[in-house]
């Protein structure tokens, strides 16, 4: 007989499922999208920018977000959940800083943030984070580095990835066009990042935020003037690119 | 004292007046006050059938003037998101008519200029076969303006050969069974037909002691009494906001003889549905 406590905390299913942790994840695919890209000397995160209400202020509502100097993250999923990881992230970040006197290195506070998120799937009484996130941001090694966590709490180094509502599609973007040339300069990187995101976001550049970190520089925020510049040098190679190919054709 | 299904004794309201009770003339008289008030009352609380797109009312009631063999009538914004993402994207329908009213649970206080994005009752026919007709109802229509909106929607007399479909939401939690209530697992979709409806329905019958509310209740007595072939498909749910399962579960009705020739594309219809309760979404704060 089917028993539905199960469903309600997270314990284990006769089969092996967690599914609150699951269902975790099917609340993340209710954020927007957000795409992280490590390239040779940047790494770039753009986020689909939410629709904010009338009279919100739009300064309030940010997906993109730094945890230190050198490191920063985009979240998709529950909104309250990810200020929680991020206040308790940024607090860790200090904390070593203090003891240690280094700055925290991307895969440790990505360890962090991963080992909360597991620690609430196996407590009683709470549920687990409905947050994804990717961190980016270099090492005083100088490597750029990119991780993605998930509601498990399992955290992953990738060249490139998406998460949120299209993640699906945004993936399948990079995964054809993601090439050394691609990534050949910092430019190319932003550019791919806006390519990625122009293929799920509709009206185009002003709804996406994008935010890029290179090596020994703090995070830079994109403005909207220069993402609507960046959007209209793809549109323009675009065209080019088409009317090369209708002139072979021809 | 009356006793209910389950046995409890419960004293039952009289509607019949206690006969003991003196009649107090100064308590009981109508002021002209109250009167005007009443009236007044009354004016707010019509229930007002209009031409499609004009502020004209409609001098007979619709089925009179749009008479139709297959009348599709959704209530609640779940049934209502199922057959605009099924049915009515899936032909071309003409609107001919809405019907506006006032009650205290509309949002908005100024009853004379309702705009068509809150009167929310409108009435649909298909271009290509206009004896099918549909009703997207989604506005709350309280007890004392049900038998005001049946008469001005099916008249007095209504027609014998139609065929009437209603689609509605209840909350699983008024759902009574003898069952454990883990055994249930909503959304589930049950039906109740009047006694002319012959076909088989697409799910199984709402068993005793449920019992159904508000307009479709209304629409059921009135088929009932005019042997008029009528079903509801009524869904059990536990969101009872705007959601994807919930309008999902009405899609055995898609079988029935009276959905099954006006539904062309499935998968289509699906993404159709998927697009308007994101757009829904997009509203809440909760998710970044």
């Amino acid at each position: 007989m089917e028993s539905r406590y199960d469903r309600a905390i997270t314990v284990f299913s006769p089969d092996g499922h967690l599914f609150q942790v699951e269902y975790a994840q099917e609340a993340v695919k209710k954020g927007s999208t957000a795409v992280g890209i490590r390239g040779t000397d940047i790494v770039v995160l753009g986020v689909e920018k939410k629709s904010v209400a009338k009279l919100q202020d739009e300064r309030t509502v940010r997906k993109i977000c730094a945890l230190d100097d050198h490191v920063c993250m985009a979240f998709a999923g529950l909104t309250a959940d990810a200020r929680v990881v991020i206040n308790r992230a940024r607090v860790e970040c200090q904390s070593y800083k203090l003891t240690v006197e280094d700055p925290v290195t991307v895969e440790y506070i990505t360890r962090f943030i991963a080992t909360l998120k597991q620690k609430y799937t196996q407590s009683n009484g709470r549920r687990p984070f409905g947050i994804s996130a990717l961190i980016v941001g270099f090492d005083d090694d100088g490597i750029p580095r990119l991780y993605q966590t998930d509601p498990s709490g399992t955290y992953h180094a990738w060249k490139a990835n998406a998460i949120g509502r299209s993640a699906k599609t945004v993936r399948e973007f990079l995964e054809k066009n993601y090439t050394e040339d691609a990534i050949a300069n910092d430019n190319e990187a932003i550019k791919l990042a806006i390519r990625a995101l122009l293929e799920i976001v509709q009206s185009g550049g002003k709804n996406i935020e994008l935010a890029i970190i290179r090596r020994n520089q703090p995070l830079k925020m994109f403005s909207a003037k220069e993402i609507e510049s960046q959007v209209t040098a793809i549109e323009k190679e675009k065209e080019e690119t088409e009317k090369k190919k209708s002139k072979k054709t021809a | 004292m009356a006793a209910t299904f389950f046995g409890e004794v419960v004293k039952a309201p009289c509607r019949a007046g206690t006969e003991d009770e003196e009649e107090d003339d100064e308590g009981r008289k109508e002021t002209p006050e109250d009167r005007e008030v009443r009236r007044q009352l009354a004016r707010k609380r019509e229930v007002r059938l209009l031409r499609r797109q004009t502020k004209t009312s409609l001098e007979v009631s619709l089925l009179e003037k749009y008479p139709c063999s297959k009348f599709i009538i959704a209530i609640g914004n779940n049934a209502v998101a199922f057959l605009s993402s099924f049915v009515t994207s899936s032909g071309v329908w003409e609107e001919v008519g809405c019907a506006k009213l006032w009650n205290e649970w509309c949002r908005t206080t100024d009853t004379a200029h309702l705009s068509p994005t809150e009167a929310f009752c409108v009435f649909y026919h298909l271009k290509s076969n206009p004896s099918v007709l549909l009703c997207q109802c989604s506005c709350y229509v309280a007890e004392d303006q049900q038998y005001q909106w049946l008469e001005k929607v099916f008249g007095s007399c209504p027609r014998k050969n139609l065929q009437i479909t209603v689609l509605t939401c209840r909350h699983v939690t008024d759902y009574k069974t003898s069952e454990s209530t883990s055994s249930l697992h909503p959304p589930f979709l049950k039906a109740l037909k009047t006694q002319n409806f012959k076909e088989p329905p697409c799910c199984s019958l709402l068993e005793q002691p449920n019992i159904v509310h508000d307009l479709p209740a209304a629409v059921l007595s009135y088929c009932q009494v005019w042997k008029i072939p009528a079903i509801l498909y009524l869904c059990y749910t536990d969101v009872m906001k705007l959601d994807l399962i919930t309008v999902e579960a009405f899609k055995p009705v898609l079988s029935s003889r009276s959905l099954k020739g006006l539904v062309k594309n499935i998968p289509q219809s699906t993404e159709v549905l998927k697009k308007l309760v994101t757009t829904n979404e997009i509203q809440s704060n909760i998710y970044t």
